[in-house]
């Protein structure tokens, strides 16, 4: 037998710039696509947010916006622009952000497009739990820890009762289709349990609202955000390589079982975090990742991408949702329903469709 | 144990599941549910004075209260109840499919829809959304069926499901959507669109009269082409029947059944996929012996989850459509955690 030698050669890698630290110890790949793709999604969601500070009862110019925001405008434009408006886009981009990094990484844990946690019915239970503390527990923090705990729970039940089906089919997601149905009558119960004026405090976690979010849960949640965002960012290449095969992780050197958990630990936890903040806004989990992935052709697993989609979709959904039917405001949970059903529905009746990401 | 007795001659033959037996003991438990529902209740009126008012003997409040609140409202839920159980059983032969029901396909969400609507058009609650209701039910129920003959989804009972449960949250984003726009209809039909038996007009009942009896003599005429048809195209077409025709009919046929449930009792989902489960498991999956069956554990189920509506959060009432998801989704769970999904 030939043992051959190890052969030192750079491989022709298109569409990445390589770039090499001088004495050879480190070298980066920079893919240029990806590049290109988050540097306009950063920009379109700047605009965007400028847009969502701007539209209102009292509309701003795009400058006016800018100025208040840095401290130099007119006093009445900075009240309304960092007091009123600014804590919604941050929680929108905020909550959009996390649910779209989760459903990214619960698509290729998962290997299957269609397991978001949306549609398996994470949400549906991290807001019964959350509801249920806006009901039973006064402290503005208790509804994101009782909603991370009802996410943690579901997923258990989801993942024990699909148990030897696999989460590939379909079966894995009408699990948790009846979970998610079990969780929405939970919190119509609680709901229809308690004072009326109590069940109107928590009626906004039931459909997905961004308005009158309290600044201490955006703290948490930008918490929550950056935690999972650099702990999804170091799974990223074990995932990588769990995106080829079921096994390759394994021969990689990967310990499989630990990345499976600590990546299903982030995803639930940032839904968790999202949800308690705009309650169950579950199509932008799915919407997120399939744009980033098309902008980025497909090429690994467009964390970063998925995030300033997940935003974007979020801000601009919102600022829709206000202006439609300005003075009254639809929630952004209604708008991204009808936006994203259809394309979820065309996903399922194409008879090409592709499960894996 | 006891199915064994029931089902096997003592030499070990399979002898007929025996439909009668099933079918006295369902009106017995019917008759109980029923009086229960009668005599229970969220208000003062305790079970021992709603026994007088029954017999003719109660003060005058506790006469008002079972003959213009309790009566007609389990005079509903039995029809109700028959009604979607039926649609079920009609609607999973037609897609062969055990999961296919029409709360949970999106039937019940079109015909939600359709109201809402007609009624953001200027129409009247009490006059116009029976035919409405109706005619959603029909286009939601084409939609889903055309689907499922689509190439590579028919082949899926779940892939199925998964659809329709999309089609039917999109119509029910844009049914709250409408509602946004008009703040009459939306006090109108806010309750109605949780799905409840409770305060509705037995006037509606009237008029749904000629549409439920059309659709009994339509079943009663597709009930032994579609029994041929769930053994397979080919054999139906040998045995003399048209199967296009037989699909039509029985898209009809659920389309009335299911526009009229929803015109009483609004968008009620999980009915239609429990009914026939429990009816198949206890005399077996012919639809000609089970429908039967379905006509009286629907009653006995919807009856029974309005009269726990009212006694779980009295002194106020749960919506009707909590009660069965509770019980309806542990069963989607036991179907779709059977190894091998049956076809029918």
């Amino acid at each position: 037998m030939q043992v051959l030698p190890f052969q030192h050669h750079s491989l022709p890698l298109k569409g990445f710039w390589v770039l090499k630290s001088p004495r050879q110890g480190i070298s980066l790949l920079v893919n240029k696509r990806a590049l290109v793709v988050n540097l306009c999604l950063m920009l379109a969601l700047g605009l965007a947010g400028t847009l969502s500070l701007a539209a209102g009862s009292v509309p701003l110019s795009a400058t006016e916006v800018w100025l208040a925001l840095l401290g130099k405008g007119d006093p009445l434009h900075e009240l309304v622009v960092r007091e009123l408006r600014l804590v919604r886009v941050l929680a929108g981009i905020g909550t959009g952000a996390a649910f779209a990094v989760a459903g990214c990484l619960m698509q290729t844990l998962a290997r299957n497009r269609l397991a978001t946690p949306g549609i398996i019915g994470i949400d549906n239970a991290a807001t019964a739990f959350a509801v249920a503390s806006v009901v039973g527990v006064g402290s503005a923090l208790a509804p994101p820890a009782m909603s991370i705990v009802g996410a943690i729970l579901a997923t258990t039940l989801i993942f024990a009762l699909a148990g030897g089906s696999g989460t590939q089919g379909y079966r894995f997601i009408v699990v948790g289709l009846g979970v998610g149905a079990i969780a929405g009558a939970v919190t119509q119960l609680v709901l229809s349990w308690v004072a009326i004026d109590t069940a109107n405090a928590a009626f906004p976690w039931t459909i997905g609202s961004l308005n009158a979010r309290s600044p201490d849960t955006l703290l948490l949640l930008a918490a929550g955000l950056t935690l999972g965002g650099i702990w999804a960012a170091t799974l990223v290449r074990g995932l990588q390589a769990l995106r080829v095969s079921e096994s390759l992780p394994i021969t990689l050197g990967f310990n499989s079982k630990r990345l499976r958990t600590q990546s299903l630990i982030v995803a639930v936890g940032l839904t968790g975090v999202a949800v308690a903040v705009a309650g169950p806004v579950g199509m932008v989990a799915l919407l997120g990742p399939e744009i980033a992935r098309l902008l980025c052709r497909h090429r690994g697993i467009p964390l970063l991408s998925s995030a300033l989609a997940g935003a974007l979709i979020m801000v601009l959904a919102d600022l829709l949702g206000r202006l439609l039917l300005a003075p009254l405001e639809i929630p952004v949970g209604i708008i991204t329903a009808v936006v994203g059903s259809p394309y979820l529905l065309w996903m399922l009746l194409n008879p090409n469709f592709r499960n894996q990401p | 144990m006891w199915k064994k007795l029931l089902t096997q001659r003592p030499n070990g033959v399979a002898r007929p599941y025996p439909l009668m037996v099933w079918m006295l003991l369902g009106a017995a438990l019917l008759a109980l549910v029923m009086l229960s529902s009668l005599l229970i209740g969220a208000g003062d009126i305790s079970p021992a004075a709603a026994w007088q008012a029954l017999l003719g003997q109660g003060h005058e409040e506790a006469n008002f209260v079972i003959r213009e609140l309790r009566a007609p409202r389990t005079l509903l839920g039995l029809i109700t109840g028959a009604a979607l159980g039926c649609a079920g059983a009609l609607m999973q032969t037609l897609a062969r499919n055990p999961l296919a029901e029409p709360g949970l396909l999106g039937v019940s969400a079109g015909s939600a829809f359709a109201v809402t609507v007609a009624l953001l058009l200027g129409a009247s609650s009490t006059t116009l959304s029976v035919y409405v209701a109706q005619a959603g039910a029909l286009a939601g129920c084409l939609i889903v069926l055309s689907a499922a003959r689509l190439n590579g989804v028919g082949n899926d009972p779940i892939r199925l499901v998964l659809a329709g449960a999309t089609l039917s949250s999109l119509l029910l984003a844009l049914t709250s959507l409408l509602l946004m726009f008009d703040q009459r209809t939306a006090d109108e039909i806010r309750f109605w669109i949780t799905g409840s038996v409770a305060g509705r007009d037995l006037a509606t009942l009237k008029e749904l009269l000629p549409s439920l009896a059309l659709a009994a003599v339509l079943t009663l005429l597709i009930i032994r082409p579609l029994a041929a048809l769930a053994l397979g195209e080919t054999m139906a077409t040998n045995l003399g029947h048209k199967p296009g025709r037989i699909r039509f009919v029985a898209v009809i046929v659920v389309a009335l059944l299911v526009g009229a449930a929803t015109a009483m009792a609004g968008p009620i989902i999980f009915v239609g996929l429990v009914v026939p489960f429990i009816a198949r498991t206890l005399v077996g999956a012919d639809i000609r012996r089970y429908l039967w069956l379905c006509l009286v554990i629907g009653p006995i189920i919807l009856i029974s989850a309005d009269t726990f509506s009212r006694i779980i959060v009295a002194p106020a009432e749960l919506p009707l459509g909590v009660l069965t998801a509770m019980i309806g989704a542990p069963v989607l769970l036991a179907v779709v955690r059977a190894n091998r999904l049956p076809r029918l």
